[in-house]
């Protein structure tokens, strides 16, 4: 237990305001998703740590995709230039998944996407 | 339909722009991917909204771009109506009384025709001619004297020289028999309807003359830019209120296609936006199949950057 959280304790102490919403995160990510080889970066102009792993895409993780997420609560303040600045840092993903947090711990996932990207059928 | 280049003349009235030709609207539509929305009722059925007709009502973002782009002009109509001369005048009263003089000769054809199908006798056809011909012969009597137009005789003689041979006035005020009075809807036939002094070829203008204020603030500019930002990638743009957005973005015409997208505009990349408004915006969007789109304004490089959301699908 204490080695997983080693991944995420410096990035904690450097972004303290943050921490809240990366732990919950990063807890359901590893814990009830199930996602695979998750590390936890840096993401310098939106003062918080990202979290990228590998994510399921059927029930025996035979495929995966690597993916990436920027936690927040529902409470912060953003922009649209604040998420263009974490697309930026995370080396311009087509996509990345933001984890809204409330104050009761319960997180839901939007997948924001650059440019006009059709819905699936 | 036709293909000519002419600029489409938007009629605005009081802020709002409005296509009456339904030819424009069909070139509109066709040719420049641009919808409006039909906003005129019936006369007799005004709270109706089944079927709705010309004219149609144009968002100000559709003006705005329209007129950039050299597809339309705005008209101010009411100062297209310029003060008629005596002859225009003169001669606009002359076909209406032709008209109702041969409206009255045409009605009572067809009821005595109506009557005769209906087994009349050939003496009641006679009587019926006879009646007919004395009302033909009506207008050579003179008119009543309340009937007599502001007009005085004397000045009309000295406009119409020519008329002195039949009776003083050409006016219709010695009909006495019932007869309709066509009031046209389009001004473009009457002679004193000239638009060229009264029609704009740019939005600044338009301004200057103070017609027309669109786009007149930040807000007003970003969705001027991003309703040109998309319509040029070729969407179809509609009003964005029933999925809680500020357009809704069609792949081509709205009556063939649903739409894949809600837009919102924003005004600027650091305009405050709230995690609650994406959760929001996403969640509707993934309930009625479309995407959501973020459309970000930038005034200064005067461009649009497109951010597009949809549920993750876990958690």
């Amino acid at each position: 237990m204490q080695t997983h959280y080693s991944d995420i304790s410096s990035l904690s102490t450097k972004y303290p305001r943050t921490t809240g919403s990366l732990f919950l995160v990063y807890n359901d990510i590893v814990y009830s998703q199930l996602w695979t080889d998750v590390q936890v970066l840096d993401l310098e102009p939106c003062t918080r740590a990202a979290i990228r792993g590998c994510r399921r895409l059927n029930a025996n993780n035979t495929h995966t995709q690597i993916a990436n997420i920027v936690p927040c609560t529902l409470s912060e303040l953003v922009s649209l230039e604040w998420l263009d600045n974490a697309f930026v840092s995370l080396d311009d993903p087509p996509e990345v998944y933001l984890a809204i947090t409330s104050d009761d711990s319960s997180i839901v996932y939007y997948k924001i996407s650059r440019g006009i990207v059709k819905p699936p059928l | 339909m036709t293909t000519d280049s002419r600029p489409i003349p938007i009629r605005i009235a009081n802020q709002r722009a409005y296509i009456w030709d339904v030819d424009d609207i069909a070139v509109l539509r066709s040719q420049h991917r641009l919808c409006g929305i039909l906003a005129g009722t019936l006369p007799h059925l005004s709270q109706q909204n089944v079927f709705l007709g010309v004219p149609l009502l144009l968002m100000p973002e559709e003006v705005v771009l329209l007129v950039e782009k050299k597809f339309a002009v705005l008209v101010n109509d009411p100062n297209a109506h310029q003060a008629p001369t005596a002859p225009q005048l003169q001669k606009w009263e002359e076909e209406r009384d032709e008209f109702a003089k041969r409206h009255i000769v045409v009605n009572d054809t067809k009821i005595s025709q109506n009557a005769a199908t209906r087994s009349m006798s050939e003496d009641a056809m006679r009587k019926r001619k006879e009646r007919m011909e004395r009302k033909a012969a009506q207008p050579q009597q003179p008119p009543p004297v309340d009937m007599i137009p502001e007009e005085s005789p004397a000045e009309r003689t000295e406009a119409t020289p020519t008329t002195d041979s039949r009776p003083s006035t050409p006016s219709s005020n010695a009909i006495t028999v019932a007869y309709p009075v066509i009031i046209e809807s389009a001004s473009s036939t009457l002679e004193w309807y000239d638009t060229s002094a009264a029609t704009y070829n740019t939005i600044e203008a338009a301004q200057a003359a103070g017609i027309w204020s669109y786009p007149s603030n930040l807000s007003e500019r970003a969705r001027c830019g991003v309703f040109r930002g998309l319509w040029e990638q070729g969407y179809f743009l509609g009003g964005g209120i029933k999925f809680g957005g500020d357009y809704l973005v069609y792949p081509g015409d709205p009556l063939r296609f649903h739409s894949h997208f809600v837009a919102t505009v924003i005004e600027s990349p650091v305009a405050t936006l709230r995690p609650m408004e994406i959760v929001a915006h996403g969640r509707l969007g993934t309930a009625t199949k479309k995407s959501h789109l973020l459309c970000g304004w930038n005034d200064e490089k005067k461009d649009v950057s497109y951010l597009s959301i949809e549920w993750a699908g876990f958690g």
